[in-house]
């Protein structure tokens, strides 16, 4: 109605603060909620480029989760990487930017069989199901022309937006997998944010895939797992049928793989048990990892973070991959067994949370110690409530000219799913309008009268300062205010 | 007139918090949060609830606790549960990242209502004053 749309518009324009991001309200589900966009475009590319390939290859471990199409372009890439040997791991795990990284760092793989993922791919995106034989560990065939090797990569860093704007000239050479490992890991970088300059081939894709790592671990903090793991499950449940691991990257990359494999969007419980390596070479993290990622369900990114910053002086010797939000590694010196790392992951999460409830509670900050925060938290809460309750009741001392809200908003009572842009406001009309309801006097229409002069009082509204005492001001004045506002109604 | 007659304190008390219990839903309704979805059960229950006593002290959490662990974790215990009587729905939640978490969300509700009330009530206050004066 008019009306309504009248209080909205005012209200939109009245209201001087905002409606605050309720999208942070976690800020584990929007912030990342902008890159995971990035992931999924990201993805998508894949997704064109292997959705063939998914018809094909049945990725067992995709899950439908949030990023769906990506789990399956993970899955599918996991499978490439598998179907197409160690060598194909390594571009696989480039082509899934997520802790394929791992993977890639012994890039040791002959270039010959790297040469088989591209082909392999190549003949996925042009839809070559028969070519293409799933079973995991088959050698393909060679490497298809290099066309479609510069045609992939090209269209895998447009698709990407990479930054490997040289990119299709290197695909001219007749070079391998490299430029579409290249290709795929600078659209993974991209996708997560980082660029990684295109230089050689082998030593390029070593060199990219520690940075892809290390970013990842970065990154991985500050990503919601929600859309790293789907590609990582997919690639490591893939990688983790290449049987050929090279040592512990591959190793790692097979766990993370088994783990990621079932995630579920964000807590998805990682199966480490089906993929634990055999060369646990790595210390106790790998362990941990595994265990953790079972223990673990519900690893966030407080733990990517966490680890993501811890790792760079473990890993970079192991080129260990980055962490996955089911991956804890141990610290120095704590224990290691998997109960401590669930303990340890849980009590990060809550920090994490309780950090975030510190910055919502104004003059939280120099506050230290959770149960004196926890105190500072109730006090606001319960201060809130009570602005509301106390807002309330000046609201309906002030409000007989609100009668013919009821009839305007009986719906947005009840209703109110999140389409309307200021939800409260609107409720609050129809809160008004709900006491009356029970009230048998008739409501005269005093819609215009509330409208026009809602209308002139706009303008001089909205020191919405914190003063109580101006609403108490208010409730003396609202009571003479009704009594003069129903004659003038009536 | 009626409406004078109504401006009294029963009516006022029912209306505010039927006004409450509405402003809440709505506020809540708009993100399906688990406190939302109590706070919209609890006010279809009981349309003119009564407003909780919301002053639990952590001390009387303390005392239902017990003798637990140290006093320390014994404090936290005590404020977790406070918290999780504030918030609603709380009760049922059991782990405390996700308690954490449905606080952060209904924290930023009740500003935004809190904001959205008070001016409201600026702008009816200051109709009032227009029209009184006038």
């Amino acid at each position: 109605m008019e009306n309504e749309a009248f209080w909205g518009s005012n209200w939109l324009s009245a209201i001087a603060k905002p409606p605050p991001a309720m999208s942070f309200a976690s800020d584990d589900h929007l912030p990342p909620c902008a890159l995971n966009l990035n992931w999924k475009q990201l993805l998508r590319h894949d997704v064109d480029l292997e959705s063939e390939l998914s018809s094909l290859v049945s990725s067992p471990s995709c899950h439908p989760a949030a990023s769906a199409d990506g789990g399956v372009v993970g899955g599918v890439i996991g499978r490439l990487g598998t179907i197409c040997n160690s060598g194909e791991i390594s571009v696989g795990s480039r082509l899934h930017s997520a802790s394929s990284s791992c993977y890639s760092t012994p890039l040791n793989s002959p270039p010959k069989r790297n040469l088989s993922v591209p082909d392999y791919l190549v003949q996925g995106r042009r839809g070559f199901p028969g070519s293409v034989n799933p079973s995991p560990g088959g050698h393909f065939m060679p490497l298809p022309t290099d066309p479609w090797l510069a045609e992939d990569a090209a269209r895998l860093s447009r698709g990407g937006g990479m930054s490997s704007s040289g990119f299709p000239g290197k695909l001219g050479l007749p070079e391998t997998p490299g430029k579409l490992s290249r290709a795929s890991s600078s659209k993974s970088l991209t996708g997560s944010r980082m660029v990684v300059p295109e230089n050689g081939n082998e030593p390029w894709v070593l060199g990219a895939a520690l940075m892809e790592m290390e970013m990842r671990s970065r990154v991985g903090g500050s990503l919601t797992p929600e859309q790293s793991e789907p590609g990582n499950g997919r690639e490591e449940s893939s990688i983790e049928e290449a049987s050929s691991l090279r040592g512990t990257s591959d190793s790692n990359a097979r766990k993370r793989k088994a783990s990621a494999g079932k995630g579920k969007g964000k807590e998805g419980p990682l199966p480490y048990s089906a993929t634990h390596p055999p060369n646990m070479t790595n210390e106790n993290s790998v362990a941990k990892r595994c265990k953790t990622s079972e223990t673990n369900a519900m690893m966030k990114t407080e733990q990517d973070g966490d680890i993501g910053r811890k790792p760079r002086k473990d890993d970079n010797k192991l080129l260990e991959p980055p962490k996955d939000y089911i991956h804890v590694r141990a610290r120095r010196g704590q224990a290691t067994d998997a109960h401590s790392l669930a303990e340890r992951v849980r009590r990060e999460k809550i920090g994490k949370r309780m950090k975030f409830l510190q910055d919502l509670v104004p003059g939280c900050n120099k506050v230290t110690g959770k149960a004196v925060m926890l105190d500072e938290i109730i006090n606001y809460v319960q201060s809130l409530q009570r602005q509301v309750e106390f807002l309330s009741m000046k609201l309906s001392t002030l409000s007989p000219q609100l009668h013919n809200m009821e009839n305007l908003f009986p719906k947005e009572m009840y209703q109110g799913q999140g389409t309307m842009p200021q939800p409260v406001y609107p409720a609050e009309m129809a809160s008004a309008a709900y006491p009356y309801s029970h009230q048998p006097q008739a409501s005269p229409p005093l819609q215009s009268i509330v409208t026009s002069g809602l209308e002139s009082q706009l303008a001089p509204l909205y020191g919405l300062s914190d003063a109580p005492s101006q609403v108490g001001d208010f409730w003396e004045d609202d009571l003479q205010s009704v009594a003069q506002i129903g004659f003038r109604q009536h | 007139m009626d409406t004078d007659g109504k401006a009294d304190a029963g009516l006022l008390e029912r209306s505010r918090r039927i006004k409450t219990a509405a402003e809440l839903g709505l506020a809540r309704s708009s993100r399906g949060r688990h406190w939302s979805r109590a706070l919209l059960l609890r006010r279809r229950l009981l349309i003119s609830k009564e407003e909780t006593t919301t002053t639990t002290r952590a001390a009387v959490e303390v005392e239902k606790l017990g003798v637990e662990d140290e006093p320390e974790e014994k404090m936290l215990q005590a404020r977790v549960r406070t918290l999780q009587r504030l918030v609603p729905g709380g009760e049922e939640i059991m782990e405390a990242e996700r308690l954490f978490e449905e606080t952060a969300d209904y924290i930023e509700a009740l500003q935004e209502q809190v904001s959205a009330m008070r001016a409201l009530a600026c702008l009816l206050h200051g109709f009032q004053r227009t029209r009184g004066g006038s």
